[in-house]
């Protein structure tokens, strides 16, 4: 009953089509307004379909949180904040006088596609052949074609060749070393284009996501040093794959842009720069030239290393040395969250050992000791708030997952008194 | 302890913002272009008085969302107002009410003028004296034309409001407790709600505090009062965000201010007399009907706009009191729904355990806090439940069959 599988429905609020009704399971309705994401909603099947005041209601809502994050009369664009949220910038005296706003979302929903010659798109894939299938088709139906795309084989054995070379649009590199942060640095020195965007082979790409992506760099001086987007759910068919996006948020769910610079390392620098809010690897891009400022991924961390982290930890380089990340949830990826229970549990004992890695790099890059205090006094008390909670709402499935957390968390520590670990990095760094 | 109620129209400039050195806050009441658009609880030290940048900052902070919703909401709506509304079904208003002629006499005032231009095509104002101890009640009515006014000898609140369901005339019941005044927009918000949703079994509506001139007035608002927000919400028979829904039906709003489609209240045989009978069982009834109307697969509709102001409790002794009479409505009414409705038992088992946890930790955080006077409130509240928990419920159905008895 609880994390029972769910349907997902995308629906357009500009077009006035009968709203989706359930199936029987509950549902995740993904609203829209033409090529805009505006936000989700979950009802129970007995809450389906909408009533056409229900989802008013919702547009009123959602199109406020747009037009305050995206009009420029309105404030726009906004920073982020501690919890990676916009910064409030909306004024009474500009809201009261802000007319038409669904003229206004008609004039920004539908932009004409970006070039996105630019942009090299790599797919880092380690022995997943199918996915990986399915991730370059969604590709080869981008409206704007990328410049060139390259998938990174992270297999010993180099098993997606034969996939890669029938493709005469791929280009193929071997990376035997294993670990994500070698893989996306094979990726890095093999791609020709200004942009590199990062993609991953459980992940299938909106058809306007090389557009979007390539958009947020054509900004002239404003555009930034990396963007993230928008990683929506593929399917919500096992309770897994619903636990991970109900329960422990997915990859985010914001659906505005922010902009993070400074003011999110500055206001969290004491428990560690919040810089996961940034976005996800499965959906992010960076201009080239900021490896040459910063450095490459560290390869101690990511999957296939300490477990996860390496590109949060790329965004904690670049926002603590003044440069800028931009989340534009225009730039829309769809993925495929792990579906067993035992994948998901491993996945969180990951995420919290390379978690604990990156905090431990972190303090040592940058000599932040804000990143220890999150591991030994921040972290231990979101596992307790998470327990308290997860015994209230009787929720054995938390208190399991929890537990794969703190083993993660733990073994995390080893890296915290491991020297010679901690003397290793890999890549150059800015200092 | 008191607060100032200050009501604010943001489509213009606004004054700055000061209140008295006996004053050591205001509840601030935001409306655009006369709509009610937010309510906000804003704690000053006695006497300030703020400039003029600072009210506004003060304001934006509190509001400017708000302000840009309605605006949105309000372009849908004329979007919207090409197609043909539905009808509106005949209205029943129903004041059930005991001894209490004065505050009777202040909401029938508000009523007069509002129904005057009533959008329903049919309205009347129906006023049930519960068991009187004298004529004030009958007095009162009496001073305005065209209400009327019917006598319900068995004491109890539900009594009243069957007798109200009994009475109507409308095909559309609204209740108002005596101890609310009416917003001016009370009735286009329940005229909003109904075209909104025809087939809606039910409506709630916002409860705003009428004064806040003592410390227990002031407290309760601060700790929720009956704030259910100023966004519309439908409740189904089920709610992806609360699962044990319809079970923690006070999510929808309160007593005070509710309408039913009357045949549907009818169908399911009204109120629940052994809820809501007064001194040894004063609660539970809301939750009941609520409960009962989302069973039967009707959706209930919360609607901002149809907004009353509350007059809450006076005294800390009182309010202490009311605290326990929720422990003790919700626990008695969750005590007959899972004997008469096992259907959904396992959701009540749940609630009967989360309500336990959420108990204990407000007492354990009250007390961490060394807030005594919250401490009295939550431990009010969970002794209130632990007697609706063992059998109150079928003690009151004694007590009502007896009352039952006499009225014969």
């Amino acid at each position: 009953m609880k994390f029972s599988p769910m349907q997902i429905a995308h629906v357009d609020l500009a077009e006035h089509a009968p709203p989706p009704r359930s199936d029987g399971r509950p549902m995740l309705a993904v609203l829209w307004w033409r090529d805009l994401p505006l936000g989700m909603v979950a009802a129970a099947a007995e809450e389906t379909p909408f009533s056409s005041a229900t989802l008013a209601s919702h547009l009123a809502r959602f199109a406020a949180e747009q037009r305050a994050a995206r009009d420029p009369a309105l404030g726009a664009p906004l920073r982020g904040t501690y919890d990676g949220r916009p910064e409030d910038r909306l004024r009474i005296r500009e809201a009261r006088d802000a007319q038409g706003t669904l003229g206004w979302l008609d004039s920004v929903s539908r932009l004409p596609p970006c070039s996105a010659a630019d942009l090299s798109v790599v797919i880092c894939t380690r022995d997943r052949g199918p996915h990986l299938a399915a991730c370059l088709a969604s590709l080869a139906s981008q409206q704007s074609p990328p410049g060139e795309i390259v998938v990174v084989d992270n297999s010993a054995a180099g098993d997606a060749r034969p996939l890669c070379e029938a493709r005469s649009d791929v280009r193929y590199v071997h990376e035997p070393r294993p670990g994500l942060s070698h893989a996306r640095n094979a990726g890095i020195r093999a791609a020709s284009r200004q942009i590199v965007a990062f993609t991953d082979d459980d992940v299938q790409p909106h058809p306007l996501w090389t557009s979007e992506v390539a958009r947020v760099f054509s900004e002239g001086e404003n555009a930034p040093d990396a963007m993230t987007g928008l990683v929506l759910p593929a399917r919500l068919d096992t309770p897994a794959q619903v636990f991970f996006q109900m329960r422990m948020g997915g990859f985010g769910s914001r659906f505005v842009p922010v902009r993070f610079d400074r003011l999110l390392y500055e206001n969290t620098q004491a428990q560690g720069a919040h810089v996961w809010h940034i976005g996800a690897g499965a959906n992010m891009a960076f201009r080239r030239a900021i490896f040459d400022r910063v450095g490459l991924f560290d390869t101690r961390l990511g999957a296939g290393a300490s477990g996860c982290s390496e590109d949060s930890e790329m965004w904690y380089r670049i926002i603590a040395t003044g440069g800028t990340c931009q989340y534009e949830p225009r730039a829309v990826v769809r993925h495929d969250h792990r579906d067993s229970w035992r994948a998901l549990h491993s996945q969180m004992r990951a995420y919290q050992n390379g978690h604990v890695s990156a905090l431990v790099a972190q303090a040592d890059r940058f000599g932040d000791r804000g990143n220890l205090r999150r591991i030994f006094r921040q972290l231990p008390s979101y596992f307790l708030r998470e327990l308290f909670e997860s015994v209230q709402a009787q929720e054995p499935e938390r208190r399991r997952v929890l537990a794969e957390e703190l083993r993660g968390w733990a073994s995390g520590l080893r890296y915290v008194v491991d020297r010679r670990w901690r003397g290793k990095s890999s890549e150059k760094g800015p200092r | 302890m008191r607060y100032r109620i200050v009501e604010v129209e943001l489509a213009r400039p606004v004054a700055p913002l000061a209140i008295g050195t006996d004053e050591s806050g205001a509840g601030l009441i935001a409306r655009l272009d006369g709509r009610l658009i937010g309510f906000h609880m804003l704690p000053l030290s006695p006497g300030t008085q703020l400039s003029q940048e600072a009210t506004e900052a003060l304001l934006d902070n509190a509001f400017a969302k708000s302000v840009l919703r309605a605006r949105i909401e309000a372009e849908l709506a004329q979007d919207s107002a090409a197609s043909p509304a539905p009808p509106l079904p005949g209205l029943t208003i129903a004041i059930c009410t005991k001894d209490r002629a004065e505050r009777l006499a202040r909401l029938l005032e508000a009523l007069a003028q509002v129904t005057a231009t009533s959008p329903f095509p049919f309205t009347e104002v129906l006023v049930i004296d519960n068991a009187p101890s004298d004529s004030a009640t009958a007095d009162a009515v009496a001073c305005f034309a065209g209400m009327r006014y019917a006598m319900e000898p068995k004491a109890g609140l539900n009594f009243a409001r069957n007798a109200a369901l009994a009475g109507a005339r409308g095909e559309l019941l609204a209740f108002l407790d005596d101890d609310v005044v009416i917003d001016r927009e009370w009735l286009t918000g329940l005229a909003i709600a109904c075209r909104s949703a025809p087939d809606a079994g039910g409506f709630t509506g916002l409860v705003l505090p009428y004064k806040l001139d003592t410390d227990a007035r002031v407290a309760f608002e601060a700790r929720g009062g009956f704030g259910r927000g100023f966004e519309r919400r439908e409740w189904h028979a089920a709610s992806f965000a609360h699962e044990l829904h319809p079970v923690g039906a006070g999510l929808m709003g309160a007593g005070c201010n509710m309408a039913f489609k009357t045949d549907l209240l009818r169908a399911i045989g009204g109120f629940d007399d052994a809820l809501d009978t007064g001194a040894p069982l004063p609660g539970g009834g809301d939750l009941d009907i609520f409960y009962r109307v989302l069973r039967t697969g009707r959706p209930m509709v919360y609607e901002p706009r149809y907004a009353v102001y509350h007059e809450h409790r006076e005294t800390i002794k009182q309010l202490r009191r009311q605290y326990w009479t929720w422990g003790l409505g919700m626990m008695a009414f969750l005590d007959k729904a899972m004997r008469s409705d096992p259907e959904i038992l396992d959701r009540h088992r749940a609630m009967r355990r989360w309500w336990h946890v959420y108990q204990m930790r407000e007492i354990a955080k009250a007390a961490a806090r060394l807030r005594l006077r919250d401490l009295s409130f939550a431990v009010a509240e969970y002794a209130g439940g632990i007697q609706g928990m063992i059998g109150e419920y079928e003690r009151s159905e004694r007590r009502v069959a007896a009352i039952r008895g006499q009225g014969r």
